[in-house]
């Protein structure tokens, strides 16, 4: 029997959803004969006891999840999100630096110091990669921080919100969707698929309109239905990032398909994994062995 | 000479010093999403061998994993531990979370200022924060580290920052060190400005940087 930590913060546990498939999760290696603790920031001293440690928390380089993953790479535990995929997935720079150095298909992109950042170049990028743009500033998720802009006049409002934030930003070129594909990857092979259906009142997975949140629809889709390009896309830009657990969204406009981004530690509260009774345990085997 | 040494460190500049098949970069700022990193992150994608590391850059700007990582270094640290919202004091306060440097560090030693410092470093108690318990007596220095050089006389403190320097890598840095009995714990790493260099120590970084002498 090993032990499985589960490292967790008070937001998740604030979840309904996230309670849910935690302890669908700690069922699940239960079942397969490990025990499980949950971990706390304050308990962070016990993960050198731990056989594997498997982060449920917003991860961040700058957050104390980033230390969870650090202590335990440090002592030789597997962890899920190990702390390259999270120094890696939560850049965007550096997540589409490893994409492109490897080939992997994404929309046309720029990264933007914020001494360039002038009239004349917000022209030169509307001129080159047409309108609207698309600006991210670097440590988006859950789309926050990721905004579309027709002219120059927006870009320059937009890009120096961001770069007081990051003195590097992405702007990129718009792909439209109704749909995000989600293909979840385990080891470089697939864990899951599904659909994020985009809502009509805006271009992201998460966003506020006019003082709502709004989420997308999230529709489970088993693996024959997967378009074999975005399912083999999927599998490259995760294995771009690592061995970990990746959630890459994948848009497809016509035959093109391309990665908008790889996330670490993707979301499995939603349904995503309605066709994949086996996500948890496939989890808890890569961290424990079979 | 002085004035002619004291120009070329120009604040916010970034320096890219190529010896002995590595680049060292040499930077006020070494935090996370600066252009300093970006450089760094540049250079590691391109295959080039750079010091430091993004990732050691990143092990060093948090401190609960920069005193891991030297601990199991074999380097004498502070004990510390992660709180929401409780610390014995006298006690050392750092945060962790987007906003926090580890130059912004708190001493505190009673009730009142302990809350008000824990509501300061965790954003109102929105984040976790690191602590390091300080006893009666206890003196916490700030030195200024150039490749692993002090300009101390201190054998203790020199022997500390050559062995950080070793194990992170990072040209210039303000290193916060507590003295207890005589004895030197490692506290933090912090990010050191050109302006607070002494004049020595600026003479030394530009003649590293200008290739004159091997440190």
């Amino acid at each position: 029997m090993s032990r499985l930590g589960m490292f967790v913060d008070r937001k998740t546990l604030s979840s309904a959803e996230q309670l849910t498939a935690l302890i669908h999760c700690r069922d699940v290696a239960e079942m397969l004969g490990h025990s499980v603790e949950f971990i706390f920031p304050v308990d962070i001293h016990r993960i050198p006891q731990m056989d594997a440690l498997f982060i449920r928390a917003r991860t961040d380089p700058m957050n104390v999840t980033y230390v969870a993953a650090r202590m335990a790479s440090f002592h030789g535990i597997p962890v899920i999100d190990d702390p390259r995929s999270i120094q890696v997935c939560s850049d965007k720079i550096n997540m589409y630096c490893q994409l492109m150095k490897r080939g992997v298909a994404i929309p046309r992109t720029v990264f933007l110091s914020r001494h360039e950042i002038s009239p004349g170049k917000a022209d030169e990028l509307f001129g080159d990669m047409g309108s609207p743009l698309v600006i991210k500033e670097p440590s988006t998720s859950f789309s926050l921080r990721v905004e579309k802009v027709h002219d120059a006049t927006e870009f320059l409002k937009v890009a120096r919100r961001f770069s007081k934030l990051s003195d590097w930003i992405v702007v990129q070129q718009f792909v439209e969707s109704v749909y995000d594909w989600r293909i979840g990857v385990l080891g470089g092979e697939l864990l899951y698929a599904c659909k994020y259906t985009i809502p009509t009142a805006t271009f992201k997975i998460q966003a506020s309109v006019n003082g709502h949140v709004v989420y997308c629809d999230v529709l489970s889709v088993p693996p024959e239905e997967v378009p074999p390009d975005v399912l083999t896309l999927g599998l490259e830009a995760g294995k771009a990032i690592g061995d970990g657990l990746y959630g890459v969204d994948i848009k497809k406009s016509g035959d093109h398909a391309c990665v908008i981004e790889v996330n670490d530690n993707p979301s499995l509260e939603s349904g995503e994994d309605a066709h994949y009774p086996l996500v948890y345990q496939k989890i808890v085997a890569h961290l424990l062995g079979a | 000479m002085g004035a002619r040494k004291d120009s070329l460190l120009v604040k916010d500049q970034m320096y890219l010093v190529p010896r002995a098949g590595v680049t060292h970069v040499v930077s006020e700022n070494y935090s996370y999403k600066s252009d300093t990193y970006y450089a760094i992150l540049s250079q590691e994608t391109k295959g080039v061998a750079v010091e430091p590391s993004s990732q050691s850059v990143l092990d060093a700007n948090i401190v609960p994993i920069c005193l891991e990582k030297a601990r199991l270094a074999g380097i004498e640290v502070c004990d510390w531990g992660i709180s929401h919202s409780y610390v014995p004091f006298p006690a050392l306060l750092y945060g962790i979370n987007y906003f926090a440097s580890s130059s912004d560090y708190h001493p505190v030693a009673g009730p009142d200022e302990t809350k008000a410092a824990i509501r300061h470093v965790t954003n109102c108690g929105k984040y976790p924060f690191c602590y390091q318990g300080l006893g009666e007596g206890d003196y916490i220095h700030r030195v200024h580290s150039i490749f692993g050089g002090v300009s101390t006389g201190d054998a203790g403190i020199s022997r500390l920052a050559g062995e950080v320097y070793d194990l992170f890598r990072i040209p210039l840095q303000t290193l916060v060190v507590r003295e207890r009995d005589g004895e030197y714990a490692f506290s933090s790493l912090a990010p050191c400005r050109y302006s607070a260099l002494t004049r020595d120590e600026k003479a030394a970084l530009q003649a590293y940087i200008e290739h004159q002498e091997f440190l």
